[in-house]
């Protein structure tokens, strides 16, 4: 027998309905989407559900004492506990530019700072 | 002192401030942006969580990142900016000039000799005053923009048991930030009966984590000695809280995340007045203020849901400038009016014979309404939509040929602000939801 749920799409902020029907082979269908990414939402939320994770680090400076980080990609979402306390753990130094990695390979996914942080208590432009 | 002459001046480095005078630099005038904080990119850097730019760069961005989409190219393109300094005051100097004054910690007293002023200074937290909690006065009461400014960009944890009153996008947002950063968060407690934060927060936010919404529920006491204890949260009925099924939640913080005010002093010093609507200015289809010179754009005009529209406002807003200076007159402005079930329209005039872009924000949750756009009653355009709430603004752009030039349209001329208003043939238009 086939099972279908409910979901809000959440891949962008429009927020499509989607319904999502499971059949019993483990096939998943889709409907409500107004996007590709809404299906592939839609079948990983049922399958295995995933988020992008953003963070903070903190450094050692006292004008920018903390580095905010993502996630390059959707991290399965039973992970995200493990990949918080890595980061907690760590202590990123200045300067650091948008988009070099903290982590490289995080069970597949990459961690990058999203902020340009100038070296340790040099101000910036002004 | 210092006094510098450009052609605009940009109050605030944010979002807005960064698009318009992109776009007016771009266009070859001469601009300064005065900013308040050490550096350009405004909230957008405390909001590091993504959601940012699928509209203007077809890329799901965080905050610092949809920011420095903006800070490189400001800062390599010539602009004039002051930092870390102040505006104090802005002064018209008849027939069309500015002085805009700012105060610089590094700089003292810096004057602005300009002839347009593009107002960008964003908006600010209601707090607890703003919603009238009665209850004792501890600590541990925070905004949530400002607990996430604490979390995000201090490094520092404001507190370890957390309630959030309003169901903002801030506060659910913050929800999730505190309970990854191992706090626990209660509860939210949203005084309507729908959430006021996007449906996609509510999913990824609360959900996730199990946090429960209390809908149609009221936080009517926060107690504590010195720092909060205890909130009491009570269920509405008929808009009045019933004390006989309150209960108490065991807390030592309490966020509020219960609306955003354009932050317009300086604007109404200036002599700008201000819609009820909005909070923020009256602005004609130029985004020009009823003061000559002085435009608005961004935040501090209405309160935006999407960086993505800030960005295309304020970059019009900064085409409008170059327009202004160089010479061109607006003709035939209509007024705009929201309708039945329409909070607001921005902006508050319509110029026939080019496009239109405006901004509304509907009044009630429906699903499949119908937008309706009506000039003296006629309607001269309609749109399903699907689904629309308050919390989610509405973007309608009318094509050159909506409204015929001419026949309907006003004359464009002075009144007792000095600015834009229809004289004569009284051609209005009307936004409507049903």
């Amino acid at each position: 027998m086939s099972k279908s749920v409910e979901l809000v799409c959440i891949a962008c902020p429009i927020g499509c309905r989607l319904t999502v029907t499971s059949g019993i082979k483990g096939d998943v269908e889709v409907s409500g989407n107004r996007c590709p990414r809404g299906e592939i939402y839609g079948k990983e939320e049922v399958l295995a559900p995933r988020r992008i994770v953003t963070a903070t680090v903190p450094t050692r400076s006292s004008l920018f004492p903390s580095a905010p980080v993502r996630t390059d990609k959707p991290l399965a979402r039973e992970l995200i506990p493990q990949l918080l306390k890595t980061l907690y753990a760590r202590t990123a130094d200045l300067p650091i530019k948008q988009g070099e990695a903290l982590i490289e390979d995080f069970h597949g996914v990459r961690v990058l700072f999203t902020r340009t942080l100038p070296p340790d208590e040099v101000p910036p432009v002004g | 002192m210092t006094v510098r002459s450009v052609d605009a001046v940009v109050v605030g480095g944010g979002s807005a401030g960064m698009a318009a005078a992109l776009a007016m630099r771009q266009a070859g005038l001469t601009v300064a942006i005065v900013e308040r904080d050490p550096f350009l990119g405004g909230i957008l850097l405390q909001c590091i969580h993504s959601g940012f730019g699928l509209h203007e760069f077809g890329q799901d961005l965080t905050g610092p990142e949809y920011a420095e989409r903006f800070i490189g190219p400001v800062l390599s393109s010539g602009i004039d900016i002051l930092l870390d300094a102040t505006v104090m005051e802005i002064r018209n100097e008849p027939p069309r000039g500015k002085v805009l004054t700012a105060f610089s910690r590094r700089l003292g007293i810096v004057r602005f000799s300009t002839r347009a002023i593009v107002l960008a200074m964003g908006c600010r937290e209601r707090n607890r005053g703003n919603v009238a909690i009665a209850g004792t006065r501890p600590a541990g009461v925070f905004t949530a923009g400002l607990a996430q400014r604490l979390v995000n960009v201090e490094g520092c944890i404001p507190g370890r048991r957390a309630v959030i009153i309003g169901s903002g996008d801030i506060g659910l947002i913050m929800a999730r930030r505190l309970t990854l950063i191992g706090c626990k968060v209660l509860a939210v407690v949203e005084i309507q009966p729908y959430p006021s934060g996007s449906v996609r927060n509510i999913v990824q936010c609360l959900n996730d984590f199990s946090i429960p919404l209390y809908l149609g529920h009221v936080v009517v006491r926060i107690e504590g000695k010195d720092r909060v204890e205890e909130v009491e949260v009570a269920p509405l009925d008929d808009g009045h809280p019933v004390s006989a099924k309150s209960f108490r939640i065991a807390c030592d913080t309490v966020l509020l995340s219960v609306g955003l005010i354009p932050e317009n002093e300086l604007s109404r010093a200036a002599g700008v007045s201000i819609e009820a609507g909005t909070g923020g200015p009256w602005v004609d289809a130029d985004l020009m203020t009823h003061v000559e010179g002085i435009f608005a754009c961004g935040n501090v005009l209405h309160v935006h849901d999407l960086v993505d529209f800030v960005t295309e406002e304020a970059r019009r807003c900064g085409e409008r400038v170059v327009s202004y200076l160089g010479g061109e007159r607006k003709q035939g402005m209509l007024t705009v009016a929201p309708g039945a079930n329409v909070r607001y329209v921005v902006p508050n005039t319509f110029v026939p014979g080019r496009e239109n872009v405006l901004f509304l924000r509907p009044l009630v949750v429906k699903n499949e309404a119908r937008l309706e756009v009506r000039v003296d009653g006629q309607e001269i355009r309609s749109r399903r939509l699907a689904h629309v709430q308050p919390s989610e603004m509405i973007r309608l752009s009318l094509d050159k040929d909506a409204v015929s030039v001419g026949a309907k349209s006003t004359e464009y001329g002075s009144t007792p602000y000095g600015g834009a208003k229809s004289t004569g043939y009284g051609g209005a238009m009307e936004v409507s939801i049903r």
